[in-house]
């Protein structure tokens, strides 16, 4: 047998292996779905002579076989909240977070890593093809170091939760005991595919071997987003349970108990959030190595890795505000109370922090783009015409902010005769704020396609209509969103709501069609000069590091409004937070905890960081590949 | 296709080609979700 037949041998089997250790766990699982736990207690139960116990499913209204025992009631004492002289709460709060924040980071580099991967395999352009290839492995090597925390942050959290919420968790865990043991088997198939993809990587590097595995990375990242799903269904269960009876008790079902309302939404939400916060800190990295470059070489690859990592992960964010409104539609499906809490009650200001933090990552990206272009030779023609995008950015941007309510005391409530404010309450209205993100998102998706034909003339026949076609559309797609969100003041509210349909369906109009006609127009364009990768301004990559920070306070500030959504229950409506904090903090102290998180996260991941550029220094420096006007290769190559 | 790079044609065809594509937008899918968008000029 040759070395070439071998490696193919091994490397299909390595595979196989992967594919078995993703199905195996669900291959086991699948008797309790399809048969339901109910038949061997119900058996079980007949053979004693007792009564089977019927009960009815909370939200799928069915009918089902008691099988669980019902939440339990606690007490605020040592036996169900074990504390030490700090609040629970708080400690769960940044336990959680951390693990967040490093989980959902190595859970989109891998996505990250396929792309690019991909992009390098199909590239025919040999020397690019090198680049991307190096590109995706300078990713993975990021995240490995990453992987390894997540896991401490991860057995960090379950203390946490076992040592402060004994009851509360052996509740939760015996709810989802039909799949704990998946989550944990998920963990072990993710590991072991992500080392063999990382030391695979050298031996696996050309023809079929790629493709093998490339084929490795699908599945390492099939393997994640199903480790996502499983945490998720444990939150929405919390938020929206299901497939258990108004006390809690397990009706055998574990697909209801998965599938709550708002299962996928939380998921679609989720991946979207991941992937774009895990490109803003690929960036806000190669920002930081582009700061601290030495030599024009280093320059150039870092100034192309932010452009890389921060073009995926815009590209995330630019479906983001609608995942989210999906979320928050489903959530006033399920219990309209939740959604005014949310949107229009104790919580209302917080998203007018979230909307300000959405405006500062938009305004960041657009910054961005203009001092990108600084780059290449030919779109100074545009320089004159981004002080009217700021303009745009500006307006939505404070349309977006404004509020509709205020927080007040029973004693303004009463001056001012009612909720309503005499001036705020004209303004805020969905519609309107719609109409603000929106003409941000087109302005952002305009300001794309200017970077895009930089340095590019068209030399299709008909460019000249093109061009002005291009114009036009846009420009009604302006008039269009600004015309809904004004339009929504003169009708009904009931009829208000429908707005954000054809606001939104502008916008991705914008986003598809203007990308396809630039991409039809720049075939065989002629080029001004290539895009010189490292001749950019510091402020640009400032401009980097301020999209990674201000996504994961975010991040952050969502996490913490999703969960206080629930009040005063650990699971709503089912079992109740007895314990002395179950009370909804102050804007203040949650915007606190959050900016420590963010400032514990940044502090850590520089140190893994830092670890990374360690080993770079040891690995054996390449001979540099003299490719005429390509981008040199960095020293560290792997 | 060399009459279409005339500007006054261009432009005007550009925009019977957007006003509609917006307005149909505007209708149908406001409609798909039983709302009526032109409420305000029935009344």
């Amino acid at each position: 047998m040759g070395v070439v037949t071998r490696k193919k041998l091994f490397s299909i089997i390595a595979l196989g292996a992967m594919v078995v250790a993703l199905l195996l766990p669900i291959v086991m699982a699948l008797p309790s779905p399809a048969t339901g736990e109910e038949a061997p207690a119900a058996e079980g139960a007949q053979k004693e002579g007792e009564k089977v116990e019927k009960a009815r499913d909370v939200y799928y209204k069915t009918e089902g076989i008691v099988v669980g025992a019902p939440a339990p009631k606690t007490t605020d004492g040592p036996a169900d909240y074990p504390r030490y002289n700090f609040e629970s709460r708080v400690l769960l709060w940044f336990a959680n977070q951390q693990h967040l924040y490093y989980g959902s980071f190595v859970l989109a580099v891998p996505i990250f890593c396929m792309i690019i991967e991909f992009m390098g395999v199909v590239t025919k352009d040999k020397a690019l093809a090198k680049r991307y290839d190096q590109l995706a492995y300078d990713f993975i090597k990021i995240s490995l170091t990453a992987y390894s925390l997540t896991a401490i942050l991860g057995g960090i959290l379950i203390f946490t939760f076992l040592t402060l919420y004994p009851t509360f968790f052996s509740y939760l865990s015996s709810i989802f005991r039909p799949v704990m043991h998946i989550y944990a088997l998920m963990f072990v198939a993710e590991s072991g595919t992500l080392y063999i993809y990382y030391y695979g990587w050298d031996k696996m590097k050309e023809g079929f071997l790629k493709w093998i595995h490339l084929s490795m990375s699908v599945i390492l990242n099939v393997i994640g987003t199903l480790l996502m799903f499983l945490a998720n269904s444990w939150i929405g269960f919390m938020m929206s349970p299901a497939g258990v009876d108004e006390q809690g008790r397990y009706l055998g079902n574990i697909w209801h108990v998965i599938h709550t309302a708002l299962w996928n939404p939380l998921n679609l939400h989720r991946i979207l959030g991941n992937m774009a916060f895990g490109g803003g800190v690929v960036a806000a990295y190669a920002a930081y190595k582009f700061l601290a470059a030495k030599t024009d070489e280093e320059r150039a690859h870092y100034d192309w890795m932010g452009y890389i990592a921060m073009a995926l992960g815009v590209a995330f964010l630019i479906p983001l505000p609608f995942a989210g409104y999906w979320l928050m539609r489903e959530v006033y499906a399920y219990r309209q109370q939740m959604g005014i809490t949310l949107m229009g009650g104790l919580l209302a200001w917080l998203f007018i922090i979230q909307a300000t933090m959405i405006g500062i990552l938009f305004l960041s990206t657009n910054y961005y783009l203009w001092q990108a272009m600084g780059r290449m030779r030919g779109a100074e023609k545009y320089q004159r015409y981004i002080k009217y995008l700021v303009f745009l950015l500006a307006c939505g941007f404070m349309v977006f902010i404004t509020p509709h309510t205020m927080v007040m005391t029973p004693a303004e409530l009463k001056a001012m005769g009612g909720q309503q404010h005499p001036v705020l309450g004209n303004y805020g209205v969905m519609s309107a704020k719609n109409g603000g993100i929106n003409v941000i998102i087109t302005t952002t998706v305009l300001s794309f396609v200017w970077y895009m034909r930089g340095n590019k003339i068209s030399t299709v026949s008909w460019a000249r209509f093109g061009n002005i076609f291009m114009g036009v559309f846009f420009a009604c797609a302006y008039i269009n969103i600004i015309f809904l969100a004004i339009y929504g003041y003169y009708i009904p509210a009931n009829v208000r709501v429908g707005l954000s349909v054809p606001q939104v369906a502008t916008t991705l109009s914008c986003l598809f069609f203007m990308f396809t006609l630039n991409s039809m127009m720049m075939k065989g364009a002629k080029q001004l000069g290539p895009i010189e990768w490292g001749k950019i301004s510091a402020r640009s990559q400032y401009a980097l590091i301020m999209l990674a920070t201000a996504f994961t306070w975010m991040m952050g500030l969502m996490g913490y409004i999703r969960s206080s959504v629930r009040l005063f229950w650990h699971v709503n409506e089912i079992m109740r937070d007895n314990s002395p904090w179950a009370y909804t903090h102050t804007v203040g102290f949650a915007a606190n905890v959050i900016s420590a998180n963010v400032l514990f996260f940044w502090i850590s991941i520089l140190f893994v960081f830092w670890l990374g550029s360690l080993t770079a220094k040891k690995a054996p420096v390449e001979a540099k590949v003299g490719v005429p006007g390509a981008i040199p290769q960095p020293a560290g190559s792997h | 296709m060399s009459a279409l790079n005339n500007p006054v044609i261009a432009v005007i065809v550009s925009l019977v080609i957007a006003v509609g594509y917006f307005t149909l937008v505007d209708h149908y899918l406001m409609e798909m979700q039983g709302l009526d968008f032109w409420y305000l000029f029935r009344q």
